[in-house]
C-alpha cells in the first residue's frame, strides 16, 4: 500500500510514483525503497529521516538521478528519470540539481572559488556573477576564494560545498547528511545557510539526516522505515520529532 | 607474512599487472639479446665448421693483411697453380684441389643483382672432387664448358633461375653464362646468405684472375690415418717461403674470431646496450609502481604496525611481492625472449642484413644472467619505496591525513643539481679535452646527467605541467584545468612516470641527432667536393662494384667530359691495414676537389700515396714523407707522400693512383664511378646516356648529386630504423607505466571521480580529463628527454668528429622537424596510456564512488 502524503502535485519540484529499488537477486535481495511515491515541494525545505537501512539515501540517490530504479518512476519538474541516458541525467545533474555530501565534497586540487563554481566550468558556462556574490557572502566564504580545500576547516569545506550546490540555481539540492562529521556549531552554521537559502531565496531543499535537530530546520520531515514513507511532518521541532521516534520505536 | 604477501599480491593483482609486464619485457628483451648473439655465434660456428668439414689442409698465400667481413677474401695473393702437383706428390695426401675464388656477383631473371647486404657474392671454380668441395649438387651437372655455371640453390631461389637458363655474372667484369647445375651448400641453400657461382677452373682463372697459371689456393684432404697437423707438417716442407699451409680446424676458428671481431661483438654490444635502456626504463617504471601500491597501503601497514608488527615484517612483506613478482616474471620473460631473439633476426633481416639461418641457441648463462638481473632489478626497485614508507610513524599513517606529498624538499633540488652539472661537466670536460677515452668519459657524465635530471624531476614537475598544461585551460575549459591540476599535484609521482619516458625518448634523441648530423655531414661534403653532374653508385653498404670498364665506356659517350672510377682496396700502409682508394689522378680533379693542403693528388705518381689530414696530423706525415705500402700479393715498397688533402668523406684517408694498385691486384672493381658531362648538356639528357651504357653492366643506379648524397647516406638511415625499432620497445614499456600509474591513480581518487561526476561531469568529460593528464605528464617526459637527448646528441657528434676513423666526421645538425615528430608522437602516446585508464574511470558506477566509505 502506497502512503501518500502531501502538498498539491502541481508545486512538487520532484517526486517519486511507486518506486521501488531492489539490489542483489533472488534470496540476497534487499529491497532499499519499496513502492514509495512522495513529493518535495517547491520551496521548501524537507527533511527526509530514518533508521540507518530504512533507505533514505537510496530514495534520495535514485531521485537525484545518481542510482536508477528497480521500478516505478521519479521525476524531477515533469522529466521523468528512467527515459534518459547517462548524459542526459549528468547534464541533468549537472544544470539541475545541486549536492551536498556528509564527506569528501570538494576536489582538493582546486580553491574554493573553483569548487564553487565547477559544474559551470563543466558547462562551459560563465556563472552569473551576482548571484554567486550573493551566495558566497550568504555562506560566508569571500575571504577564502583562493584557499585550497587543505587550507581550509571541516565546516568551511562543507560551506564551500553547499555554495557550490546554490551557484547554479538548481531546481532542486539534495543534501546527504550534511552536518554529519561536522561540530555542532558548524553544522548549526551550515544548516542556517540552507534555511536561509530557502527563505531568501526560494531554494528548494531535501535533505536526509538521522540528526533530529538538524530536522528541525526542515519545513516538513517524511519519515522512512524499512524502505517505506512512513509518517510526514509539517513544521518539524527536535521534541517533536523525537517524540515521533520514540513512538515508531515502541 | 608470507601469508600475508600472497594475499597482498592476490588483492592487487590488477595494479601488478603493469609491473610484471614490466619486469616481464626488461627481461625479455634482454635474454632476447644474449639469446641472439649466442645463436649468431653459433650459426656462424656451424657455418664454417661445415664450409671447411672435408678440407684437412688449405695451401695459401702468407698475406698479412687482414680481411674485411663482407668482402671476399680477394685480398690475399695468388699462389702458383704448379704448386698443386706438388702438394699432391706429398705422401698421405689423398686429394688436393686447386680453388679460385673472387668477386661475381650474379644477376637475377629479372635483371636485378641478386645478394643481400652484407654476405659476399662470391664466384669461384667448382671443384668435382667431393672430399674437399662443401657443396653438393643437387640438380643438373657440374660446368663442363666455358661460361657454363653451377649456382647455390639460395641464389636460385632468390634470382627465379633455373637449369637452362642464361643470366649475367659480373666479375665484375659482365660475363654471359649458362646455368647448368644447382648445388647446396651440405644440405643447406646455401653458405648462409652467400651467393656463390662455380665456373670451371680455366674460366674461374681468366675471369676472376685474368691469368691461368695462378690459382687462389689448394685444398686438401688426407688419406685415411694421416692426422690433419701430420698432413700439415708434410706439406709444409714443400712449400715456398710466401706460401702457408693451415689445417682446416684452425681455418675454422679464424674464420669464426675474424666475424666475431669485425661484426658479432659489436653487433652483440649494441643490443645489449638496449637491452640496457630497456631495462633501465623497466625499473623507473616499477619503482613507480611500488610506490605507488606502497603508498597506498601505508594505512593498512600502520594498522599492522599498530597492532604489532615490526618494521621488519613489513618490510618483509613487501620483500617477498617483489621476489615473487620477480621471479615469476623473469622466468616468464626469459622464454619470451627466445620470441624476441626470433623477432629481431627477421627485424635484421628485413632492414637488408642477411643473418645466417640455424636454430635458436639458448645457453644456460642466459638463464641465469636474465634471472639474476631480473629478480634485483625488482627487488631493488620495489623495495626501496618501501623502506621509505616504513619510516612513517604509525599513527600518522593511520590518521587521515594526505598520504600525497607536493612539495620536493631542497635537498633533492640541491643533489638533481649539483648531479646534472657534474654530468655535464665531465661530457663537456671529456668532449673539449678530447684524447683517446672520449668517449668512456662522455658515457659516465651522460649517466651522471640522467641521474640528476631524474633527481631534479620532482622540483620542476609542478612548474613544468603548470605550463605545459596551461593551454589546455583554454582549449579544453574545466576539464583541461582539471587535468592539469592533477598532473601538479604530485610531483614525484608525474617526475617518476615521466622519467621512464625520458630516458627512452633521451636516446631516440640522441641517435635521431646523430643520424642527422652524418647526413648533413655528407650532404656538405657532397656539395663541396663533388664538382660533377653524375655518379653511377653500386650501393654503399657490402658492396658491389663495376669493371673498371665501366667509366672508360661511360668517357666515350659525346655527352660526356669526364668519367672517373674509385676503385677500393686493402693494404697494409705503414703498420696497419687499412682502405684505400684508388683512382686515377689526372682525372679525379674535373669530378672531385679534395681541398687539397699540401701538393696535388692531380700529379699523383706511382710511388705516391695520398692521405687525408686528420691522418698526416696524426703520424706526422709531410708532403715527401717516406711510408712503406705491402699489398695483397705480399710485396712492400717505400712509398711517398705525395699529396694531403683535407676532405675525405668521399675518398676515405688514403688514395693510391690506379698505376700503383694494378700490379698487385688480381681483380679490379670500382665501387663508384663520378661523371662530368660535356658544358650545356642538361643532366636528365646525360643520365639517359650513362643509364643506357650501364644496363650493359648489370644496370648500377645512375644518380644526380641529390641521389647521390640520398644514397651515401641511406646506410644512416638504415641504422637508424633498426634503433628505432629497439628503442621503440623501451618506449613501450615506459608508456604502460604511464598507464599503470594513472590506473592506480585513479583508483585513489576514486571519491574525488564520484564527487565530480555526480556534480555533473559527462563520462566524456571524465575520459577526456585523465587522457590529457597522461598527455601532460608523456609531454613533460618527452620534453626532459628531449633536452637530455639534445645535449648528449650534441656531445657524441662533438667527440666523433674528433675522431680519425674511416667513418664521415659528423658535423651537428640539429633536426628540428624530426624532434617535432618526436614530440608530437610523445604527447600522442600520452593520449593511448591514457585510454585504458580513462576507460575504466569512466566506467565507475558514480554512486560506487561517492558511498565507498
Amino acid at each position: 500500500m502506497a502512503s501518500t502524503l502531501t502538498a498539491p502535485p502541481d508545486t512538487a519540484v520532484a517526486r517519486a510514483e511507486q518506486a521501488t529499488k531492489v539490489y542483489g537477486s533472488g534470496e540476497t535481495a534487499v529491497r532499499a525503497i519499496d513502492d514509495v511515491t512522495v513529493e518535495f515541494p517547491t520551496g521548501r525545505f524537507t527533511a527526509v529521516m530514518g533508521p540507518s537501512g530504512s533507505g533514505k539515501s537510496t530514495l534520495m540517490h535514485v531521485i537525484a538521478g545518481l542510482d536508477s530504479l528497480t521500478s516505478g518512476q521519479v521525476y524531477i519538474g515533469d522529466v521523468e528519470l528512467g527515459s534518459l541516458s547517462d548524459k542526459e541525467l549528468t547534464l541533468l545533474r549537472r544544470d539541475r540539481v545541486g549536492f551536498v555530501f556528509q564527506s569528501y565534497n570538494v576536489i582538493p586540487t582546486l580553491t574554493a572559488l573553483e569548487n564553487i563554481t565547477l559544474p559551470s566550468a563543466l558547462a562551459g558556462r560563465k556563472p552569473d556573477r551576482a548571484w554567486l556574490d550573493g551566495v558566497i557572502d550568504t555562506v560566508g566564504l569571500r575571504d577564502r576564494l583562493s584557499h585550497r580545500p587543505a587550507e581550509l576547516s571541516g565546516g568551511q569545506q562543507q560551506r564551500v560545498a553547499v555554495a557550490r550546490a546554490l551557484a547554479t540555481r538548481p531546481q532542486i539540492v539534495f543534501a546527504d547528511e550534511p552536518t554529519g562529521n561536522l561540530d555542532s556549531r558548524a553544522g548549526v552554521e551550515i544548516l542556517e545557510f540552507m534555511r536561509g537559502a530557502v527563505d531568501e531565496l526560494g531554494q528548494t531543499i531535501v535533505m536526509v539526516t538521522h540528526d533530529p535537530g538538524a530536522a528541525s530546520y526542515a519545513d516538513s520531515v517524511v519519515f522512512l522505515a524499512d524502505g517505506r514513507v512512513t509518517d510526514r511532518m509539517v513544521a518539524p521541532t527536535q521534541q517533536s520529532v523525537l517524540d515521533r521516534i520514540r513512538a515508531s520505536e515502541k | 607474512m608470507l601469508n600475508l604477501s600472497l594475499k597482498g599480491l592476490w588483492a592487487h593483482k590488477r595494479r601488478l599487472i603493469g609491473t610484471f609486464l614490466a619486469v616481464f619485457l626488461g627481461v625479455a628483451f634482454l635474454s632476447g639479446t644474449l639469446v641472439l648473439g649466442d645463436t649468431l655465434r653459433g650459426n656462424f660456428d656451424d657455418l664454417f665448421t661445415e664450409a671447411n668439414a672435408d678440407t684437412d689442409v688449405v695451401v695459401r698465400h702468407a698475406s698479412t693483411l687482414s680481411t674485411d667481413p663482407g668482402e671476399p677474401d680477394i685480398q690475399r695473393g695468388l699462389i702458383d697453380a704448379s704448386l698443386v702437383n706438388r702438394v699432391r706428390d706429398v705422401e698421405g695426401v689423398a686429394a688436393a684441389e686447386p680453388s679460385v675464388e673472387g668477386y661475381g656477383q650474379l644477376v637475377g631473371k629479372n635483371g636485378d643483382k641478386l645478394g643481400g647486404n652484407g654476405p659476399p657474392t662470391l664466384a669461384g671454380n667448382w671443384i668435382d672432387n667431393r672430399d674437399v668441395n662443401p657443396y653438393r649438387l643437387v640438380e643438373g651437372r657440374a660446368p663442363r664448358a666455358d661460361n657454363e655455371i653451377v649456382i647455390n640453390r639460395g641464389a636460385a631461389y632468390d634470382g627465379s633461375l633455373r637449369v637452362g637458363d642464361t643470366t649475367t655474372v659480373q666479375t665484375p667484369d659482365p660475363v654471359s653464362v649458362k646455368i647448368v647445375g644447382i648445388a647446396t651448400f651440405g644440405s643447406a641453400d646455401g653458405l648462409g646468405q652467400t651467393t656463390f657461382t662455380a665456373f670451371t677452373l680455366d674460366s674461374a682463372q681468366q675471369h676472376l684472375l685474368h691469368r691461368t697459371d695462378q690459382v687462389g689456393s689448394i685444398s686438401v684432404k688426407a688419406q685415411p690415418g694421416v692426422s690433419q697437423d701430420e698432413l700439415l707438417k708434410r706439406v709444409q716442407r714443400v712449400l715456398p717461403a710466401d706460401v702457408e699451409a693451415i689445417t682446416g680446424a684452425k681455418l675454422t676458428n679464424e674464420n669464426t674470431s675474424d666475424i666475431n671481431q669485425e661484426f658479432l661483438d659489436l653487433f652483440t654490444t649494441l643490443l645489449t646496450v638496449f637491452a640496457g635502456v630497456a631495462l633501465l626504463v623497466a625499473t623507473f617504471s616499477i619503482y613507480n609502481t611500488f610506490s605507488i601500491i606502497v603508498a597506498q597501503r601505508t594505512r593498512e601497514s600502520a594498522l599492522l604496525r599498530a597492532i604489532g608488527a615490526g618494521r621488519g615484517q613489513i618490510l618483509a612483506s613487501v620483500v617477498i611481492e617483489a621476489l615473487l613478482v620477480g621471479v615469476v616474471a623473469s622466468a616468464v620473460g626469459l622464454f619470451g625472449g627466445l620470441g624476441i631473439a626470433g623477432l629481431l633476426k627477421g627485424m635484421f633481416d628485413a632492414f637488408g642484413f642477411s643473418l645466417p639461418a640455424g636454430g635458436l641457441v639458448f645457453k644456460t648463462s642466459v638463464v641465469v644472467i636474465s634471472m639474476i638481473v631480473g629478480v634485483v632489478v625488482t627487488l631493488v626497485a620495489g623495495v626501496a619505496p618501501a623502506i621509505k614508507a616504513s619510516r612513517v610513524p604509525p599513527l600518522a599513517a593511520i590518521r587521515d591525513v594526505a598520504v600525497e606529498r607536493t612539495r620536493a624538499s631542497a635537498r633533492r633540488a640541491v643533489t638533481g643539481v649539483a648531479l646534472t652539472a657534474l654530468g655535464v661537466v665531465v661530457v663537456l670536460g671529456a668532449v673539449f679535452s678530447g684524447g683517446n677515452s672520449v668517449l668512456g668519459f662522455a658515457g659516465l657524465g651522460a649517466l651522471l646527467t640522467i641521474a640528476g635530471v631524474v633527481v631534479f624531476g620532482p622540483v620542476v614537475a609542478r612548474p613544468a605541467s603548470s605550463v605545459i598544461g596551461s593551454p589546455l585551460r583554454w582549449l579544453r575549459g574545466a576539464t583541461g584545468s582539471l587535468a592539469r591540476q592533477n598532473a601538479m599535484r604530485n610531483p614525484r609521482r608525474t617526475s617518476g612516470t615521466a622519467a621512464a619516458l625520458m630516458v627512452g625518448v633521451g636516446v631516440v634523441t640522441l641517435f635521431t641527432i646523430f643520424a642527422a648530423s652524418l647526413k648533413s655531414a655528407i650532404d656538405d661534403s657532397v656539395t663541396k667536393s663533388f664538382t660533377g653532374d653524375l655518379v653511377v653508385s653500386t650501393g654503399r653498404f657490402g658492396g658491389g662494384g663495376v669493371s673498371p670498364q665501366l667509366a672508360r665506356d661511360i668517357g666515350q659517350l659525346p655527352e660526356v667530359q669526364t668519367a672517373t672510377g674509385l676503385g677500393r682496396g686493402r693494404a697494409v700502409v705503414g703498420t696497419a691495414t687499412e682502405n684505400v682508394t684508388i683512382v686515377d689522378p689526372a682525372q679525379l680533379g674535373d669530378v672531385l676537389d679534395l681541398d687539397a693542403d699540401a701538393g696535388s693528388v692531380k700529379t699523383l705518381g706511382p710511388q705516391e700515396i695520398a692521405a687525408s689530414k686528420a691522418i698526416a696530423d696524426d703520424e706526422g706525415w709531410k708532403r715527401g714523407t717516406k711510408v712503406p705500402v705491402t699489398f695483397s700479393d705480399g710485396t712492400t715498397s717505400e712509398f711517398t707522400v705525395g699529396a694531403i688533402y683535407k676532405s675525405r668523406d668521399i675518398t676515405g684517408n688514403y688514395i693510391l693512383s690506379r698505376a700503383a694498385w694494378a700490379p698487385h691486384s688480381v681483380q679490379d672493381i670500382d665501387s663508384t664511378v663520378l661523371i662530368r658531362l660535356d658544358n650545356g648538356v642538361p643532366v636528365e639528357t646525360g643520365r639517359h646516356a650513362v643509364q643506357r651504357t650501364a644496363d650493359g653492366y648489370g644496370a648500377p643506379d645512375v644518380e644526380d648529386r641529390d641521389q647521390y648524397a640520398a644514397s651515401l647516406g641511406q646506410f644512416v638511415d638504415m641504422m637508424l630504423g633498426i634503433v628505432y625499432v629497439l628503442l621503440a620497445l623501451a618506449i613501450l614499456i615506459a608508456l604502460m607505466g604511464i598507464a599503470n600509474t594513472l590506473s592506480l591513480s585513479v583508483y585513489e581518487r576514486i571519491r574525488e571521480l564520484g564527487l565530480l561526476r555526480a556534480v555533473g561531469e559527462t563520462r566524456r568529460q571524465l575520459r577526456s580529463m585523465i587522457r590529457w593528464e597522461s598527455v601532460i605528464v608523456a609531454v613533460f617526459g618527452t620534453v626532459g628527454g628531449l633536452g637530455v637527448g639534445l645535449f648528449l646528441g650534441w656531445a657524441l657528434v662533438k667527440a666523433a668528429s674528433e675522431g680519425t676513423g674511416d667513418m664521415i666526421a659528423p658535423s651537428f645538425s640539429a633536426p628540428v622537424g624530426q624532434l617535432v615528430v618526436v614530440l608530437v608522437v610523445g604527447a600522442i602516446a600520452g593520449v593511448l596510456a591514457g585510454i585504458r585508464p580513462a576507460r575504466r574511470a569512466a566506467k565507475l558506477p558514480v554512486l560506487r564512488a561517492i558511498a565507498s566509505e
